[in-house]
């Protein structure tokens, strides 16, 4: 039983009948990691975030939470766990505060009003709205309703499937502040995302499920490195591009004075050749977690 | 786990069902005092006698001794407690108290509840005292209403129900509406949709009140009408003064146990998905 990590998973399994929800997915996320968890809709992301909740049963493998298993052992598994549902299902009778209370009682924990203010400051649903029972609110406040439940205890883990849907920017902004505390305290976050440049920034660690399985399990950093960088070159006058590339150089566009390459590993092959030909200037586009997904992606698509 | 948060969720699933259970009781035992009030104006115009006598011999003998029961100041009383329309609307509402937990799976309100530390046999345990403490309150708020009305309406001279034959029809009442419950709690502790639960419960209770019916009539169908819960609701029976039968307390009881446990496992194995 792996002790080590925050969340462990190993050939994890699910099936509906012929469909293959999640399959034999093994994954490790360290204390104190934030993984994102990408894949495009139907990929077994929120199946996975579901299964390690025990609120789905697995046809396959094991996963576990701090040790502890998650299906034999729930109730520790989920003993310091936040978990935020991609879609809040709530009664619309209730107030945000009795949803609040209500949850953080289904804990065990006392509730702490003091943290749960500075939440309610930080992503602005005051007191006033939590008052107001659950029909009256947007789906932004729902949200922000959403993520104050899941953040309230202070857990050690939070498993958030896809967190800023439905924030402004503002919110999306004060979430991501949430998180990088969230990590310096040494909790563990696993959030799954559709939002690329949100995992590029919030995410120590990236996994991709493409039809269930795992097909990217890497840092972040990492990705970044293998995406090929872009090099505009501008000219001081008009010229032919070379007709010789070398290796790991693609021509992407060219214009009379304005030449665009896609370069895989170092920029040093490219800057000889070009040598021979009046450079004003060099711009490099650094790579984005995007560049390497969206490629993933259009695979699963295809 | 400590024992708060279980008391913490039935308290919630109480103060939602709130109005809707002080509605209902509020009605019953408003229905009740009106039935005294009627008992009372039949009684004083001597309608009874006169009633009695309009009822052709040969119906008189195929309804029997009761109908002599049920043509008096005690029958019109405790009429409510088998009136077709109460029961239904009292099976009706064991069935609400009983789907909620498919209501939250719908919602996905359940997926909250479930996040936390909480054992999945909280959620039937407390959809079973719900739905004792439901039935307990509108029978109650019913029995209420029939003392009310025989304190402040009755006529001196009129002959009362006791009140052991208050307390039995009440008792068999509730075991019927807590084995409706447990029928519903069960097939909702495996269903994605309340709708889908409400309906399957509410259809098999109209079918086995109908065979019960049929059962009643028609002595071909008697048998079969033993698979009724319905069968084992005898008012008939207790008006006539005998004691509320063991066996159907029995099988009442037997019903609404095996539902429970069947809600217990089916509720434990399944897949929480909306």
């Amino acid at each position: 039983m792996p002790d080590a990590s925050a969340v462990s998973i190993r050939g994890l399994s699910k099936q509906y009948g012929k469909l293959i929800a999640v399959n034999n997915l093994h994954l490790d996320v360290a204390p104190g990691e934030i993984l994102g968890f990408l894949g495009l809709n139907g990929a077994g992301k929120t199946t996975t975030i579901r299964i390690l909740l025990d609120l789905l049963r697995p046809t396959g493998g094991q996963a576990f939470i701090f040790g502890h298993d998650c299906q034999r052992e729930g109730l520790h598994a989920r003993s310091n766990v936040g978990y935020l549902p991609g879609e809040m299902g709530i009664y619309s009778d209730l107030t945000g505060f009795e949803v609040l209370d209500l949850l953080a009682g289904l804990s065990g924990g006392p509730v702490d009003r003091t943290r749960r203010r500075e939440l309610q400051d930080r992503l602005g649903l005051p007191s006033s709205d939590l008052r107001r029972t659950l029909r009256e609110y947007s789906t932004g406040m729902k949200r922000k309703l959403g993520l104050i439940q899941a953040f309230q205890s202070d857990p050690l883990l939070l498993l958030l499937d896809e967190p800023t849907e439905g924030l402004d920017p503002l919110m999306q902004e004060a979430f991501y502040t949430l998180i990088a505390e969230t990590k310096r305290r040494g909790a563990t976050v696993f959030m799954s995302s559709h939002v690329l440049s949100e995992v590029d920034r919030v995410c120590d660690r990236v996994a991709l499920l493409r039809k269930g399985e795992l097909v990217l399990l890497r840092a972040v950093e990492e990705i970044r490195r293998l995406a090929s960088r872009r090099v505009r070159v501008h000219l001081a006058e008009d010229g032919s591009p070379p007709p010789d590339l070398p290796p790991g150089v693609q021509m992407m566009e060219t214009a009379p004075r304005l030449w665009t390459f896609k370069v895989e590993g170092f920029l040093g092959p490219l800057l000889e050749i070009l040598r021979p030909f009046p450079v004003k200037d060099l711009e490099v586009v650094e790579p984005k977690l995007e560049d390497v997904v969206m490629q993933y992606y259009r695979e699963d698509h295809s | 786990m400590s024992g708060r948060p279980p008391f913490l969720l039935l308290a919630y699933s109480l103060k939602r069902m709130r109005t809707i259970l002080l509605t209902m009781g509020a009605l019953l035992c408003a229905f009740q005092i009106l039935m005294v009030a009627v008992a009372r104006a039949v009684e004083r115009s001597g309608g009874f006698a006169q009633l009695s006598a309009l009822i052709p011999p040969f119906a008189r003998e195929l309804l029997g001794p009761s109908i002599a029961m049920f043509l008096s100041f005690a029958g019109i009383v405790c009429l409510g407690y088998f009136h077709v329309a109460v029961m239904g609307s009292l099976v009706g509402l064991s069935i609400a108290v009983a789907t909620v937990p498919a209501s939250e799976v719908e919602t996905g309100f359940m997926d909250l509840i479930l996040s936390r530390p909480l054992a999945r046999h909280w959620i039937v345990t407390r959809s079973i005292v719900a739905a004792v403490l439901s039935i307990a309150l509108v029978l109650g708020l019913m029995v209420l209403g029939t003392w009310i009305g025989l304190e402040t309406l009755a006529p001196s001279g009129a002959a009362r129900p006791s009140v052991s034959l208050i307390g039995s029809l009440a008792l068999n009442l509730g075991l019927l509406l807590l084995c409706w419950s447990a029928v519903a709690l069960a097939i909702a502790a495996a269903a994605r949709r309340r709708s889908v639960a409400g309906a399957s419960a509410g259809v098999l209770a109209l079918v086995a009140f109908l065979l019960d019916y049929v059962g009643r009539l028609w002595q071909p169908a008697e048998s079969l009408a033993r698979l009724s819960p319905f069968r084992y609701f005898s008012p008939f029976d207790l008006m006539m003064g005998g004691r509320l039968p063991l066996k159907n307390v029995a099988v009442l009881l037997g019903i609404a146990l095996a539902g429970f446990l069947a809600a217990y496992v089916l509720f434990s194995r399944r897949d929480i998905s909306h």
